[in-house]
């Protein structure tokens, strides 16, 4: 790959890319990624359709907000329970809508440290049309 | 606490990036390349069925540590290395190291580096950055995917060096605890060489070295069954593209700075051969970053029928013939 062949111009996404420079050596470019400069719009769509999809099963009662978080974060079961620290056959459970309430603070707090999340954020799946000012204090 | 002067550098790869790094500041002067070649970092992998992936999925370096462990016995650097059994002592042995002024390179889970976009960051135990002060709640970073110093909460750190699962870190960290004064570099690369020709050709397994290629490029066919849906099967046709060129490869899967190790190493070991090779591994590398290009575009344009995917999969094929003809020259070579 040629340094002007390779060049791409995405500030929001740097990379390290290595070229063959003019006097024909091969040393790193800082470029930027193709990718995100050319089709991050397409992966916001299938994000927004895969949040809207799986916001809708929960709603619907087929799965709980852990499972809407493991799937949005490409976690297996295997994986997931290794994370919480959670039996695997416990974590299955947990995925299911009808179980969820059941699930102690703690527990919840465990699994939103593992996605990164706050309760409240698990919570307002349960609800329709819910927006950011949810009020925090609803998990107990 | 203060930060302790250190030169920051974008890396192609976190891990050899982290230890070049590490080694540039303690006055070693060794290029990334050169330490990715010397530790065999080239590779193939494909994981077709996995517990800890939700996807089928490929890996184009060796196993995440092999880099340091593998450039240490070979050019006679010790690392001090240490785990931890709780969060409390990992992060407390962090501080006494950076008190002292040490710059330390941890392990981490990279889904908790804040200040990456969101859609950079996914769930993989094996990121390392390069911690180098303290200010406040925050930890000032040098991580080589990110064009300046960064600051990373505290707390998001802690999780980050703990995170359970497969590979998970166990709070590791190293630094460099001795650098020889005179290295010879001659044997170091010769061995590496050996060694990541051995891993490319002859480990007795189908899915690792050439005939992991091959078992991509038969097995891609299969990935619509995994797929919830269109949209699902887009994405992660994509990844390859991500794989191979945005997850800190320099470029094709790593390809592009193998040829720039060769390059490199051609000149210190005076085998003029080994410049023509490093030219044909650049050419090795244009074909598989036709692969990822090829990889958006028909993600984006959910072209993906069986015919794509056979057509990726000829693509697929194609790399693996030119890598096998490639590493049993280079191995004749050595």
């Amino acid at each position: 790959m040629k340094e002007k062949d390779g060049f791409i111009d995405c500030p929001q996404q740097q990379v390290i890319l290595y070229v063959e420079k003019e006097d024909g050596k091969y040393e790193p470019m800082q470029t930027g990624s193709y990718i995100t400069k050319n089709f991050l719009d397409d992966y916001e769509l299938k994000r927004r359709h895969l949040e809207e999809s799986l916001k809708k099963q929960v709603l619907s009662g087929e799965v709980s907000p852990i499972y809407y978080y493991m799937v949005l974060e490409d976690l297996t079961i295997s994986e997931l329970a290794a994370r919480a620290g959670i039996r695997k056959g416990k974590v299955k459970k947990h995925l299911e809508a009808t179980n969820f309430n059941a699930i102690p603070q703690e527990t919840l707090q465990v699994y939103a440290d593992v996605f990164n999340i706050t309760i409240a954020d698990m919570l307002k799946l349960l609800v329709a049309n819910a927006d950011d000012s949810v009020n925090t204090n609803t998990g107990s | 606490m203060s930060t302790i002067p250190y030169k920051h550098k974008m890396a192609a790869h976190c891990e050899s990036g982290a230890v070049t790094s590490l080694l540039n500041n303690a006055g070693l002067d060794i290029t990334e390349p050169l330490v990715f070649g010397i530790s065999s970092g080239i590779f193939f992998g494909y994981f077709h069925k996995m517990k800890s992936f939700a996807f089928p999925t490929f890996i184009v370096r060796n196993k995440p540590g092999s880099i340091r462990n593998n450039l240490a016995k070979r050019l006679g650097i010790k690392f001090h290395t240490e785990k931890f059994r709780t969060p409390d002592e990992g992060m407390k042995r962090l501080d006494e190291m950076l008190e002292k002024n040490i710059p330390i390179a941890v392990q981490v889970d990279f889904f908790y580096m804040d200040y990456l976009p969101e859609w950079e960051r996914v769930h993989i135990n094996v990121h390392f950055i390069v911690v180098i002060g303290k200010s406040g709640s925050k930890y000032i970073i040098s991580d080589s995917y990110f064009p300046n110093l960064v600051e990373l909460e505290s707390t998001s750190l802690r999780k980050a060096r703990f995170a359970g699962g497969s590979m998970s870190p166990k709070g590791f960290l190293f630094y460099p605890e001795y650098i020889p004064k005179d290295i010879d570099y001659r044997k170091a690369i010769l061995k590496g060489t050996k060694k990541a020709c051995f891993n490319m050709l002859k480990i007795p397994l189908p899915f690792i070295g050439i005939k992991g290629i091959r078992m991509f490029a038969k097995k891609i066919v299969e990935w619509p069954s995994f797929a919830r849906d269109t949209e699902h099967l887009s994405h992660e046709i994509m990844k390859i593209n991500i794989l191979l060129e945005d997850q800190g490869t320099g470029g094709a899967g790593f390809r592009f700075m193998y040829a720039s190790f060769l390059q490199q190493a051609s000149a210190i070991l005076d085998k003029p051969e080994w410049s023509e090779l490093s030219k044909e591994m650049m050419e090795i590398g244009d074909g598989w970053r036709e692969i990822s290009l090829f990889a958006a575009r028909i993600g984006k344009n959910r072209e993906l029928g069986p015919d794509r995917l056979k057509e990726l999969g000829t693509l697929l094929t194609g790399r693996a013939e030119v890598e096998e003809h490639f590493f049993r020259r280079l191995k004749t070579s050595i």
